[in-house]
């Protein structure tokens, strides 16, 4: 068992750790890690960070692969770790061989891999000859996946039971008091909560240098297009791929009326904000009509084609007369406010801020009201929503074109702010990344999408270095999201309950006690499967 | 989809039009009688075009278009057995055509011969290589997206599995461009079958070039289609196919191993994919990161066309589009950066108009 579970998981980490290569990431890390420690010189620093790596890779390994072992013995453990380890190594240690021999004999693999230099191959053979080098990845990792195998000995041995127990009855027993059973359900907390942190976050700011607040204004922006997909996806249950094409209706709208070219109308910029927003909004409800028959998936496809249309129409020349072509629009003009110029970055943080507040309180007022729950009731099923008396079109058709509303106010705000709008501010990445924004947080919940939001276009920021491997990271989240958590990061209420096992219907007791549990059925057992994945 | 008109009784049906219908005649009498006027301008009024241009545009739609049916199919039959959009289809074209890129590479800089390389000594062992490569990576990545990212997800809603698909697609596409840069490198041809060389046929007094890489791919893309057809229909292995796309449940209880099966055709899917993306490569000479997107949508389009699930309807979808986006921009007095616009609506449009596809059937609600 040991055996077959260590080959296993060291065949997939071998094949794992043989991409991470390819695509560059020990070499990243390793001058991510350089910065952080000045104080090394480079050489021994390209050793210590890329064994550190190695390390690392090899305990999680290690620990995945003995995470299948019966729950006791330790040596099952540790052996398969092991194993794990080996196998792991020696796939790594074949492959920087090969390499290793291939650069010194001064041999340019760039040409055909672009990430495999001749200075991250030297860091990934510590240096060494290349059997010495194989040797050391097969040693460090042996080492490294045994280490694994101990941790999740360690993780899943008699202390955790006890533990776990005390805090979740902590936390039951907490719960339980009266006097926070009250404040859970008064309206003052609420009041009080929303209070708090409209306060911490119009305060925040005060502290943010032009940097951040740019970064901060940017990730608002996608959290106010986040909400308006959160209607579209997360409450009426439509997957839209072509949110980019009402977004660049605002930005083009705002553009083309407060610009000195190519219109030069030089509209007030609140007016190019209304037109922005009504125009993408009817954009929506005009686009919808004929795709909204559709059913998800076709309607996500069609979306998407109809964003490339438009980012297609904007960039041609037979629109260049009427949107710049690929020059874009410059000198969009910024919002005014009594006279008082909204221009540095901070002061326009405030601004989408003040924005993000209205629209979560719309949000949250829609959400609640019959409108609402008429999505969520045609979410759930559409057949059985229109034999409750709802005319499904016409509610998709609203939820469409508020989320594109909201998405032109994002595209408005996006343009006004950086003073410029072009066609490669309109890919399909927009509409990915928003997409990925409301899953990752977790659909139909509005903290959710600020976290996801957060997340997503936040850390980045933090992390520049590893800036070229947010695509890749997104795609690899959309999978692992939908198959760990599809609920999100944050899941509203209504998808916790859902998907927590604690609601699931009380088993009646059949006769006999050795049968397990009662045949659930079909829908529950898909229900079980989930949750059961996480 | 006009679902409920259709299955509701005839004495029941209301005879009155629906404002959707009203804007359903209106959009199509305006499309035809743009495309009546276009028609007439073209025949009568301006000929801009020669009758040697037309053959061209022709040709390479035929070309173009006997890909996108190969791509096609994969999309078909992943839909037809699990009702799902196998989003990252067309980068797995793309993974093939770079395999078959390094081969031709490798073989490129292996002497053989005086002043000639493997590749030009035995261009035809060469090619058959570049299949055999591109091929098997890109079954082999059918499988492993299977595996990964589609499996866990089986039986769930529908929207999940569309989402890691998406998923899948951007992880692929930004693996390729991180392990092999962004770069656009030209694919290496033997030297037979150079870009540019081929036979001259003379029309209305012109020559009109047909190329050499142009008939091998449109050749080679029918003999695959054919091989296809014959293993859906005369195989064991199609037969199960067919019977999983019928009702799962029931191809279960008959003895079918539904996993190995579902397996199998993303294997299937890939290697169609795979011989793809090196005629693609062959053909079109470029290749890099990004060259799966546009061909998988707008083979996605052509399995939509020829109505999804349906085999010879891919075929007829892809050469269909392939000559309507080639004639198309001339046809309609567009520029040719628009090209891709007429796609998209044609994909729109169907969709709009005849979700069935051209040789679709209607099929009822519950089963898509």
């Amino acid at each position: 068992m040991a055996i077959r579970n260590g080959t296993r998981a060291g065949l997939i980490f071998g094949f794992i750790m043989v991409f991470l290569i390819l695509i560059g990431v020990p070499e990243t890390i390793n001058v991510i890690l350089q910065e952080a420690t000045t104080n090394i010189d480079v050489e021994t620093g390209q050793v210590i960070n890329t064994a550190a790596f190695l390390f690392v890779m090899g305990v999680v390994a290690g620990f995945a692969a003995a995470r299948k072992e019966e729950p006791d013995p330790l040596s099952g453990a540790v052996l398969s770790g092991l194993i794990a380890g080996l196998i792991t190594g020696a796939t790594t240690g074949l492959m920087i061989i090969i390499l290793r021999s291939l650069a010194l004999s001064e041999i340019d693999l760039r040409e055909y891999l672009d990430k495999l230099s001749p200075t991250a191959i030297e860091s990934l053979a510590l240096r060494l000859s290349p059997i010495l080098a194989g040797g050391a990845h097969v040693l460090i990792f042996a080492l490294s996946g045994a280490t694994g195998g101990l941790l999740n000995w360690i993780g899943r041995g008699p202390w955790r039971g006890p533990v776990g127990q005390m805090i979740s009855n902590t936390r039951d027993r907490l719960a339980r008091l009266p006097i926070v059973a009250q404040a859970q359900n008064s309206p003052i907390t609420r009041y009080v909560v929303w209070a708090a942190v409209i306060a911490v976050v119009m305060i925040v700011p005060q502290f943010l240098n032009d940097y951040w607040s740019f970064v901060l204004g940017t990730v608002g922006i996608y959290v106010i297009m986040g909400l308006g997909l959160n209607i579209v996806v997360g409450m009426a249950g439509l997957l839209d791929l072509g949110n980019v094409a009402f977004f660049a209706v605002g930005a083009y709208t705002v553009g083309l009326l407060t610009a000195p070219e190519p219109v030069g109308v030089l509209w007030d910029f609140w007016t190019a904000l209304i037109f922005g927003i009504v125009l993408a909004g009817l954009a929506g409800v005009i686009l919808g009509v004929p795709v909204l028959r559709l059913r998800g998936d076709y309607l996500a496809i069609v979306t998407l084609g109809l964003g490339e249309i438009i980012r297609i129409l904007i960039r041609s020349d037979l629109l260049k007369d009427f949107t710049g072509g690929p020059r874009g629009v410059r000198d969009i003009s910024g919002p005014s406010l009594f006279g008082l110029e909204i221009g540095s970055e901070r002061t326009f943080l405030y601004f989408i801020l003040v924005g993000i507040f209205l629209l979560i309180f719309v949000t949250i007022r829609l959400k609640n009201s019959r409108v609402g729950r008429a999505w969520i009731a045609m979410r759930e099923d559409e057949t059985v929503a229109q034999a409750m008396g709802i005319n499904t079109l016409n509610y998709k058709l609203l939820a469409f074109g508020m989320g594109a509303a909201f998405a032109g106010l994002g595209g408005v705000l996006f343009a006004s702010r950086n003073q410029f709008t072009g066609p490669e501010d309109h890919t399909l990445l927009v509409s990915i990344n928003v997409l990925a924004v409301v899953i990752v947080g977790g659909m139909n919940s509005i903290p959710g999408v600020i976290l996801g939001a957060f997340a997503l276009k936040g850390l980045p920021e933090i992390l520049r270095q590893l800036d070229e491997y947010r695509v890749l990271v997104f795609g690899g989240l959309l999978v692992v999201m939908m198959i760990l958590r599809p609920e999100g990061l944050w899941p509203s209420q209504r998808t916790r309950l859902q998907f927590s096992d604690e609601d699931e219907p009380v088993p009646i007791e059949l006769s006999s006690a050795t049968s397990a549990a009662p045949t659930p059925i079909k829908a529950d057992v898909e229900e079980q499967k989930q949750a059961a994945t996480r | 989809m006009a679902v409920e008109t259709q299955t509701a009784p005839r004495g029941l049906r209301r005879r009155r039009i629906r404002p959707y219908q009203v804007v359903q005649i209106v959009v199509a009498v305006s499309i035809t009688a743009f495309l009546l006027y276009r028609l007439q301008y073209v025949l009568f009024v301006d000929d801009l075009y020669g009758l040697d241009t037309w053959t061209r545009f022709l040709i390479s739609g035929l070309v173009i278009g006997a890909v996108y049916a190969v791509i096609a199919i994969g999309y078909t039959l992943v839909y037809g057995i699990l009702f799902m959009i196998n989003f990252a289809h067309g980068e797995v074209m793309m993974l093939g055509a770079f395999a078959a890129y390094f081969v031709f590479e490798a073989l490129g800089a292996i002497p053989a011969g005086a002043e000639t390389s493997f590749l030009n000594t035995y261009p035809i062992i060469s090619i058959i290589l570049a299949f055999i490569a591109g091929m098997s990576v890109s079954t082999g990545m059918g499988l492993l997206l299977e595996r990964v990212a589609y499996r866990p997800l089986r039986g769930g809603p529908r929207l999940v599995a569309l989402i890691s698909a998406i998923g899948a697609s951007l992880f692929l596409q930004n693996a390729a461009q991180l392990m092999f840069s962004p770069r656009r490198r030209a694919f290496a041809n033997p030297d037979f079958l150079s870009r540019g060389a081929g036979f001259e046929v003379m029309i209305s007094g012109r020559p009109v070039l047909i190329t050499y890489t142009g008939t091998f791919v449109f050749v080679g893309s029918l003999l695959l289609l054919a091989l296809l057809y014959f293993i859906i229909q005369r195989t064991r292995f199609g037969q199960a196919v067919r019977a999983i796309a019928e009702d799962q449940e029931a191809a279960a209880l008959m003895g079918i191993n539904v996993d190995r099966v579902i397996a199998q055709t993303f294997a299937l899917s890939g290697a169609m994919a795979g011989a793809a993306g090196v005629m693609w490569g062959l053909h079109n000479g470029i290749v890099y990161h990004f060259i799966g997107f546009l061909p998988g949508l707008k083979a996605f389009t052509a399995a939509v066309l020829g109505g999804i699930g349906n085999i010879p309807g891919a075929m007829v979808g892809g050469l269909v589009l392939g000559v309507v986006e080639a004639l198309g921009p001339a046809f309609l007095g567009l520029d040719f950066q628009l090209k891709d616009v007429i796609a998209f609506s044609i994909l729109v449009l169907v969709l709009v108009f005849r979700p069935s596809g051209i040789l679709g059937e209607v099929v009822a609600e519950e089963k898509v």
